[in-house]
């Protein structure tokens, strides 16, 4: 047999044939049948499997493999009524095992002859004195012929015995109409909470976009070791699909199930990417790693430094770093100066910030980080050349490298306030000081203003942000932020219902500015404002 | 011989004279329709409001794929600028151009005098579908009149010079959707409403009543309107037709059974396309006649889908059909709807198919004359969703500005706009 798949492996299928046949002849196992099945496929010698399934099943008449084989030849061969004439000997020879009724449902429904599938699986219902046993077949069957309610119900029967059946359940459902979905999750959520349907709920509402009530679905499951499987799985998944709130509480589930040291890192970091850093001393507390220091300094430090720095507690990020220092590589250093750095900010303390690079060494102190600290306190100079090489992009960097540009000068106080108090979570505060530097900076005024709009929009003050983007409209009608600013001036007015008024400025935005990257927005916003496509 | 310095200057002089000449003001906007177009949909919309304003178009036919030809107008300008419409400026000259090329080739310049007034066949409320033609229309910026059945009753089709029937399923039995959707809230309300109309109307059910709008549209293309079918309604309104005086609605919708010799007692002859199709007897099978050759929603007859292929006509002799073929793309992917395709065996002889897919015992795209007005079939419900499920959400056709398929339906809506020109043969 060893031999035989080493040559099917090289390609040399004729020689392959040959020795699985062999091997059939001597000891008739499932390998060497299928090896034989695939051999001869692919010589296009399918036809010669014929005979020696006939004396196969001849010997071994309850063996369902060989029966399965000798449909699924026929098929391929194409030869219907062959086809048809074994499975009925094969139903007459075994009257209560419902595979017969099994295999050739599945065939007919893979041909597409869901309506002749259908016949096998009522006539095994008759023969067997129920569905029990063709539950998958009756799942699949009446999702083909979009009865997705039935199928769902079969489904949901099949799972109860075969969880691992969840994702081929999903994708038979994952068509059912908007209109259908409610009763297919009523279906699917009805006790007993079982692992396998849970799972095809949640795979479902993945494929219908909607993660948070993916993890619903799951989270109900009996906390155990499956279950913390199935978590954690999903959350790594959620992870690695940047849906942060919902990775964290699965990865937290899983943690609370059955502990380990990566699964609490893997939390901890979902934590922190969900805008909830507390977290993260309980997912992945330091006592988990006290027992070796260089581990807890590689990968609880920074995790615990940077939660620290989100919540604005320096004193404790620096406290932290400087307990492990003997245990830190250079370069996890200079990081961990960044954010001690960024903590400082977030606490208003830039002389400490800059401390905290130049303790890291001259390269910190020349840095991307040093260049924020640089703009922070108004100095444009420096950070205009800090800035310029910056590595890690972003909307703030963006934002900065855009309005740096523009402004003369090296010297803006209120532009660094307002990007200090940016950084320190005050957006409200942050817009009050971008409008005062647009007074003192004319030439980037539009570009300013334009800033402290999105600030207020982000922070749902649409009226505000309105008055704001009115102004870049009309006071620099001129400039590049007028087209974006005209945009989202009359995207607020629709929000509002005014669509005349939105349609005037959407009008006014294309026919002005026919050259702007924001025409295709702009003509999108005026067919949605107009009613000539269904609102999304 | 010149110096280099005097060459140089005279050549910056020509320039500057160059400049100083003001652009000749172009005297027309051709909107091509081929791939130089970047929204074919909303071009319709351009030439269609134009008309409703009092200007004169021209379809140039088979011209960069079927190009319009306005009169160079700001507001013609402005909306194309809006709308993201390519046109392009023409002077005397090169309108001279093109006619002299359209003329020594396979097409045709058909004058569009009058907007026809529309009217689309739905009901008021939303329905679990999308409707292909209400999407083209709002999309273009056609203004259309929603009409159902009571306006139908009260006649007011003759305030219209083109109806447009998409999902509707004349023969009363609401597509036979009870068969997978019976305990549906929107089907119960469907089924409700639809019952309610008809007794208001005077009618004993619902077949009945349908039976009598599909008359009363009969009589509306035999007395000179255009009408434009899709999907269900095409096959529906024939049978319903035909069946006029024969119960061809199951008990499920009328509480008595089919005539068990409905099929013999079809009148063929007074219908529009269709001839000798035979009834689907089951009411357990979703399909109505063997007129739809796909048959979408029977499994086990389904048929796959392929392409179909638009006739090329010749523009001169036979513009009306070509009118309807107008397309930048000869080949389209085919689409399903509850009914797909149309079986050439009950096509009439006088039919023109306009589409076809080659070597398939059906065809997509049918037109023909009747009384004195004219039909056009065309089978499928979405161009552009190929298999679109009840609870879909409706298409977006911005996502879809240069859609083959949708400018089928909307060559349907201006072919009505053409001037009538004495045959050349």
């Amino acid at each position: 047999m060893l031999r035989a798949l080493d040559l099917e492996n090289a390609g040399k299928y004729r020689e392959a044939a040959q020795l699985f046949r062999t091997a059939l002849r001597t000891s008739p196992t499932a390998g060497a049948l299928l090896g034989l099945e695939r051999a001869y496929a692919e010589l296009g010698m399918s036809d010669s499997l014929l005979a020696p399934l006939d004396s196969l099943i001849a010997r071994r008449p309850r063996d369902p493999l060989f029966r399965s084989v000798q449909l699924r030849t026929l098929q391929i061969l194409r030869k219907e009524d062959l086809l048809r004439a074994a499975f009925e000997r094969w139903a007459r020879e075994m009257p209560r095992d419902p595979a017969p009724y099994r295999e050739y449902a599945r065939l007919l429904l893979q041909l597409g002859r869901s309506a002749a599938a259908d016949s096998i699986v009522q006539r095994g219902r008759r023969s067997l004195g129920g569905t029990r046993d063709l539950e998958y077949e009756t799942a699949q069957l009446r999702a083909a012929q979009g009865q997705w309610l039935p199928s769902a119900e079969a489904w949901r029967r099949a799972l109860a015995d075969a969880p691992h059946l969840a994702g081929a359940a999903a994708y038979a459902l994952a068509p059912t109409p908007a209109a259908a979905r409610d009763s297919i999750r009523l279906i699917f959520v009805a006790s007993p909470a079982d692992l396998g349907s849970r799972s095809a709920l949640a795979e479902l509402e993945l494929a219908w976009g909607r993660p948070s009530e993916a993890w619903e679905a799951l989270r109900v499951l009996p906390p155990d070791t499956v279950a913390a499987r199935v978590w954690t799985e999903f959350g790594e998944r959620a992870l690695a699909e940047e849906r942060y709130a919902v990775a964290r509480d699965a990865l937290a589930a899983a943690l609370r199930a059955h502990r380990t040291p990566a699964l609490a890192l893997s939390a901890a970091r979902a934590a922190l990417r969900a805008g909830s850093p507390a977290d993260v001393f309980t997912l992945a507390p330091l006592t988990d790693a006290d027992a070796d220091p260089s581990r807890l300094a590689r990968d609880y430090v920074p995790l615990h430094v940077e939660a620290l720095a989100a919540l604005g507690r320096a004193e404790q990020a620096e406290a932290l770093v400087d307990r492990y220092d003997r245990h830190l590589a250079p370069g996890q250093r200079m990081r961990l100066a960044r954010t001690l750095a960024t903590a400082w900010v977030r606490a208003g303390d830039l002389q400490r910030a800059r401390a905290a690079l130049r303790a890291a060494g001259e390269d910190a102190d020349s840095s991307e980080a040093a260049g924020w600290l640089a703009l922070y306190e108004g100095r444009l100079a420096a950070a205009r050349a800090l800035l310029r090489d910056a590595r890690d992009p972003g909307p703030e960097l963006a934002l900065a490298l855009g309005i740096l540009a523009r402004t003369r000068g090296d010297s803006a106080v209120e532009l660094g306030g307002a990007f200090l108090t940016l950084a320190r979570g005050d957006s409200t505060g942050a817009a009050t000081w971008f409008l005062s530097a647009a007074e003192r900076h004319p030439e980037a005024a539009s570009a300013i203003v334009l800033a402290a709009a999105r600030l207020r929009a982000a922070h749902g003050d649409a009226a505000g942000a309105t008055t704001l983007w009115q102004r870049v409209v009309t006071q620099y009608a001129d400039s590049p932020e007028a087209a974006e600013s005209e945009l989202e001036w009359a995207r607020a007015l629709r929000r509002r219902g005014d669509t005349a008024a939105a349609i005037t400025h959407l009008e006014h935005l294309i026919l002005s500015a026919p050259q702007s990257a924001l025409l295709p927005q702009a003509r999108r916003e005026l067919e949605l404002a107009r009613g000539a496509v269904p609102s999304p | 011989m010149p110096s280099l310095l005097s060459l140089s200057r005279r050549v910056a002089l020509v320039a500057v004279a160059l400049l100083a000449v003001p652009a000749l003001p172009a005297q027309r906007l051709l909107v091509p329709m081929d791939d130089g177009q970047t929204n074919h949909l909303k071009a319709y919309g351009l030439t269609y409001n134009a008309m409703k304003t009092g200007v004169q178009a021209e379809w140039l036919l088979n011209y960069r794929g079927g190009a319009f030809l306005l009169p160079d107008a700001p507001e013609l300008r402005r909306r194309a600028a809006l709308d993201g419409i390519s046109t392009e400026p023409l002077n005397d000259a090169q309108l001279t151009a093109i006619r002299r090329e359209m003329a020594a080739g396979n097409m045709e310049s058909v004058p569009l005098e009058k907007a026809p007034r529309i009217a689309v066949y739905t009901p008021a409320d939303a329905q679990p579908w999308d409707d292909a033609v209400t999407l083209a229309l709002k999309y273009a910026g056609i203004e259309f009149t929603p009409i159902y059945d009571e306006q139908v009753e009260q006649g007011d089709l003759s305030k219209y010079d083109w109806l447009h029937l998409h999902h509707e399923d004349f023969t009363g039995q609401f597509n036979k959707f009870h068969l997978g959707y019976r305990d549906a809230p929107w089907f119960r309300e469907m089924v409700a409403k639809n019952a309610a109309a008809a007794k208001r109307l005077g009618f004993a059910s619902v077949p009945g009543l349908k039976k009598d709008v599909a008359e009363r549209i009969r009589q509306f293309v035999e007395r000179g309107g255009f009408l434009f079918a899709m999907c269900g309604a095409t096959e529906t309104l024939e049978l319903a037709i035909a069946g006029h005086d024969v119960d061809i609605a199951g008990d499920f919708a009328d509480g008595t059974p089919m005539d068990p010799d409905a099929d013999g007692r079809l009148q063929w002859k007074r219908a529009l396309a269709f001839k000798d199709a035979h009834l689907e007897h089951s009411p357990f099978v979703n399909s109505m006649s063997d007129i739809d050759g796909h048959q979408v929603n029977v499994p086990g007859r389904r048929q796959p889908l392929g392409t179909f292929t638009l006739f090329n006509f010749s523009a001169k002799f036979d513009p009306v059909p070509s009118m309807l073929v107008q397309n930048h793309r000869a080949v389209l992917n085919d689409f399903y709807g509850v009914t797909t395709s149309f079986t050439k065996a009950t096509l009439k002889s006088g039919d023109i198919v306009l589409a076809t897919e080659e070597g398939a015992p059906w065809v997509k795209y049918i037109h023909g004359d009747y009384g004195k007005g004219t039909w056009t079939y065309l089978g499928g419900h979405d161009p552009e969703d190929p298999q679109h499920a009840i609870g879909n959400p409706p298409t977006d056709l911005s996502l879809h500005k240069s859609s083959p398929g949708y400018r089928l339906i909307l060559n349907n809506v201006l072919f009505p706009a053409a001037k009538k020109k004495p045959l050349k043969t």
